[in-house]
């Protein structure tokens, strides 16, 4: 009975995306509050951002430390009550320190919701930094560095950001073991005191969202008054190391660690939305150029791929991948074939469709459900951009031609320009 | 409440569906009830290998991926010693493409040397990144024997050796693949914007003309209770050494689990667990420490894994260990401790049943255990559970003669 004519289904061209529009309210002190309701759960995701990531840090881990040391002490509560306590309430809570950014996101039971801003007012505003906690904090993330260094991938990776952003900038920095010491208390606590103040904060609400959300929130956060300092990011632009080939030995391994790439324009250029669909055409899905090439057809890898990352003052995009070692240099001269290619051949029209639709059921998934839709909002929000930027890029997708993407993998490719790392034996 | 409706089609294929019209997308989730416990010794990996394969094109669809992509779906699939598990999210507009792909890889595959012979490869490097170039990657090859003597989950999910993968022939696939993938032998389920009617007309339509199989009888060996304490101590080239411990627990489905899963929520749910509270925080013993359930169908383990402080003595870090164990049987205090853990895994359920995503598998997942309803019953089991049944459970389970443990040390010279 299996001669049923097995004949595709019409497939329909992707929705137009609908972006629901976050509310925009201000607390008593001026912090701004992002309100985007969404989702049938009795749950909210809350997230405080501050502008507090590594690009303000002058010494390497103080900006995830300072993060890290949020939860492990206040002036009201100690380390094990905090965590008993969020634990108690259900709470999932992130600390997250970035490049640009750091804060904390919680996820909750809107049930709980006042208990649960109460304690956070205390950890994010009236951190005390006890120095027990800080060296036993230190010690761990001492023993997490050195399990790192064993990895291919973190040499590979590590090396790449301070090769493309310089040894000097906070950007591309990299901590050595000699770091670790560094951090005390009264250090932490004058980066706390800097960068953790209301006028330099944002908050993201997303879920289902009570009528008395934003009043508890001014309750809570709405009264602080941070002193007025005049925050300078102490960065200039980053620059390049002028090595742009670098391999880092490491004997016993039976992969070696590939990343190639550059520094890049970010989400405020207007070619930034052509970039990301010559990017996923590269390497950034299943059916990439460089999935089908070494992974599908070769079979030199596991996985294989290429990102686009946007920063405040910069950004990056990177090929990463992990081979056997006798396939490493094989690899890399395939990677630049499919580059040069890009840059030469014009892409099919089956090919660029499959990446057209790809992208649009990508974008669906960007904006759909509570915690999505926080993370899709916040990563235009702290560009300065807002939802156009979505409309423009899904516009890029329908209208973007074969001629565009060759000038773009031209402009954006250089080979001579890419940096080189390989990590291995 | 995940609500949801049930039927069978006529060839044994098992329909779930779960209405969620919040999305503009559907999960579909096929489940085979296939995994790497039912595989040959000698051929251990071919489960896993396979599912690779089924992503090589099928027979009247020479590329599974690109009208996926083109339908804006996106997909995935694991395999571990249970189940082979693949999913899908799409448009709801789209859906139908779904059940094309599916029906027909369920139908045949498009067995080629080529693609074989390429994916053995990609699983080798596979093998290599995630347990051969990992600090500590190797540990769970190393435990998985030491833990069971018999029964298959004595070898892992990737295979016991590269040698397996390598070996594996054209026929052999073949045959794994009429031996355990038909209709009556998998789950779908379907999460999200997609009506009742709609599923079982496209499941009829695709899935019904897919005629039954025979299934490979399924007949593991049962592995014996263990009856005294096994031991394992080797040197590796680690920053810091790891000490690992299992237990034996009982299957899936029987009444100790929710116990077993608190008492290890109880001891590493988070920061505020006893072994972190008293192993990392209080006394500095480990950077590191964890331990949870497996959620095998057969009898599966209790894995604890903990990384050591540098200078710390690897015998005493133990005994820390079980003595904290032993604070279990204690009653004092563990009432506010066990309200809390009951808090919190009411909370990740209600976090985690807002993915139709994970709605899909986890129904797909407790059908397969025989009531699907269990999403919904989770978290009353789990509530249920007394603090004499957390003492009987300690005493049963955490005892040497049904453990065995590991020293993973390291050679590096101690520096302080």
């Amino acid at each position: 009975m299996t001669s049923l004519l097995r004949i595709q289904p019409p497939v329909f061209p992707v929705e137009k995306v609908v972006i629901p529009e976050a509310k925009s309210i201000r607390l008593r002190n001026g912090v701004p509050v992002y309100l985007i309701e969404a989702g049938t759960e009795e749950i909210m995701r809350i997230e405080f951002t501050f502008r507090a990531g590594q690009i303000m840090e002058h010494l390497p881990l103080l900006a995830s430390t300072t993060n890290m040391m949020l939860s492990e002490g206040s002036q009201k509560y100690k380390s094990e009550e905090i965590n008993r306590l969020f634990d108690y309430y259900g709470v999932f809570f992130n600390l997250s320190a970035e490049r640009d950014r750091a804060g904390v996101i919680l996820y909750l039971l809107n049930k709980h919701v006042g208990k649960v801003l109460e304690l956070s007012r205390e950890m994010i505003f009236a951190p005390v930094f006890p120095e027990a906690e800080l060296n036993s904090l230190m010690k761990k993330r001492l023993r997490w560095y050195l399990v790192n260094r064993e990895k291919v991938q973190n040499l590979a990776s590590d090396n790449f950001m301070e090769s493309v952003f310089g040894k000097n900038h906070p950007y591309g920095h990299q901590a050595t073991e000699h770091d670790f010491e560094k951090m005390i208390p009264g250090i932490l606590s004058d980066f706390h005191t800097e960068h953790y103040t209301p006028d330099n904060m944002a908050i993201i609400v997303s879920g289902k969202i009570h009528e008395d959300t934003a009043g508890l929130l001014d309750f809570y956060f709405g009264d602080i008054n941070g002193k007025q300092i005049n925050v300078k990011d102490s960065a200039g632009l980053p620059e390049g190391e002028p090595i742009r080939k670098v391999h880092i030995n490491k004997p016993g391994t039976v992969q070696s660690a590939i990343r190639i790439g550059s520094s890049t324009i970010n989400k405020r250029h207007p070619d930034y939305p052509g970039l990301k669909i010559l990017d996923t055409l590269l390497g950034g899905f299943f059916s990439s150029r460089l999935m089908k090439n070494i992974r599908e057809d070769k079979g030199y890898t596991y996985g294989i791929s290429s990102s686009v990352t946007s920063l405040d003052i910069s950004g990056y995009k990177v090929i990463a991948t992990e081979v056997s070692k006798k396939n490493c240099r094989k690899t890399i001269d395939e990677i630049y074939r499919e580059i040069r290619l890009l840059q030469t051949v014009p892409v099919e029209k089956v090919e660029l469709d499959i990446v057209r639709n790809y992208i649009s059921g990508e974008m669906i998934r960007m904006f759909d459900g509570p915690f999505s839709l926080a993370e899709s909002f916040k990563s235009t929000w702290e560009f300065g951009l807002d939802n156009n930027y979505y409309y423009r890029l899904a516009e890029k997708i329908k209208t973007i031609e074969p001629d565009e993407i060759i000038e773009l993998a031209q402009t954006y490719y250089n080979i001579d320009k890419l940096y080189e790392i390989t990590a291995g034996a | 409440m995940v609500n949801f409706s049930r039927f069978t089609l006529d060839n044994g294929l098992r329909v779930l569906v779960h209405e969620d019209k919040s999305t503009p997308l559907v999960a579909m989730n096929i489940l085979y009830d296939v995994g790497s416990k039912d595989e040959d010794p000698g051929m251990t990996g071919l489960a896993h290998l396979f599912e690779h394969l089924m992503f090589g094109g099928s027979v009247n669809i020479p590329e599974y991926d690109i009208p996926l992509q083109m339908a804006g779906g996106e997909n995935n699939a694991f395999t571990n010693n249970d189940i082979t598990n693949y999913f899908i999210t799409i448009p709801s507009g789209n859906i139908e493409t779904a059940f094309w792909l599916e029906s027909d890889r369920m139908l045949e595959l498009d067995f080629s040397q080529k693609s074989l012979d390429t994916q053995k490869n990609v699983v080798i490097e596979e093998f290599k990144q995630r347990y051969l170039n990992q600090p500590y990657g190797d540990a769970i090859l190393l435990l998985r024997p030491l833990a069971y003597k018999v029964h298959p989950y004595r070898w892992p999910t990737i295979g016991m050796d590269i040698s397996h993968i390598e070996n594996t022939d054209l026929e052999q696939v073949k045959e794994f693949f009429f031996s355990h993938y038909a209709p009556n032998n998998a789950i779908m389920t379907l999460t999200g914007n997609i009506t009742y009617d709609v599923a079982i007309k496209l499941s009829n339509k695709w899935f019904g003309p897919i005629e039954k199989r025979k299934i490979r009888y399924r007949n593991l060996p049962e592995e014996k209770a263990q009856n005294e304490r096994r031991f394992l101590e080797t040197d590796r080239d680690v920053p810091v050494t790891a000490l690992y411990k299992v237990w034996h627990i009982g299957p899936r489905n029987s009444h100790d689990f929710h116990t077993l899963d608190l008492i290890t929520d109880l001891l590493a749910g988070g920061e505020s667990g006893r072994l972190y509270n008293k192993l990392v925080r209080e006394k500095r013993l480990f950077s590191e420490i964890n331990t949870y359930i497996t959620s095998d169908i057969d009898p599966g383990l209790i894995i604890l894994q903990g990384k050591l402080m540098r200078g710390v003595k690897i015998e005493k870090a133990e005994e820390y260990v079980n003595e904290v164990i032993r604070s279990l049987e204690k009653i004092n205090g563990i009432v506010d401790e066990m309200k809390k853990v009951k808090n919190k895994f009411e909370a990740s359920t209600v976090f985690s049943n807002t993915s139709i995503l994970n709605k899909a598998s986890n129904l797909a997942f407790n059908e397969l255990l025989g009531n699907p309803d269990l999403i919904n019953q989770e978290v009353e089991a789990y509530r249920k559970v007394t603090r004499e049944m957390v003492i009987e459970a300690t005493r049963r389970y955490f005892v040497e003669s049904n453990c065995s443990t590991l020293y993973y040390k390291s050679t590096h010279k101690d520096k302080e």
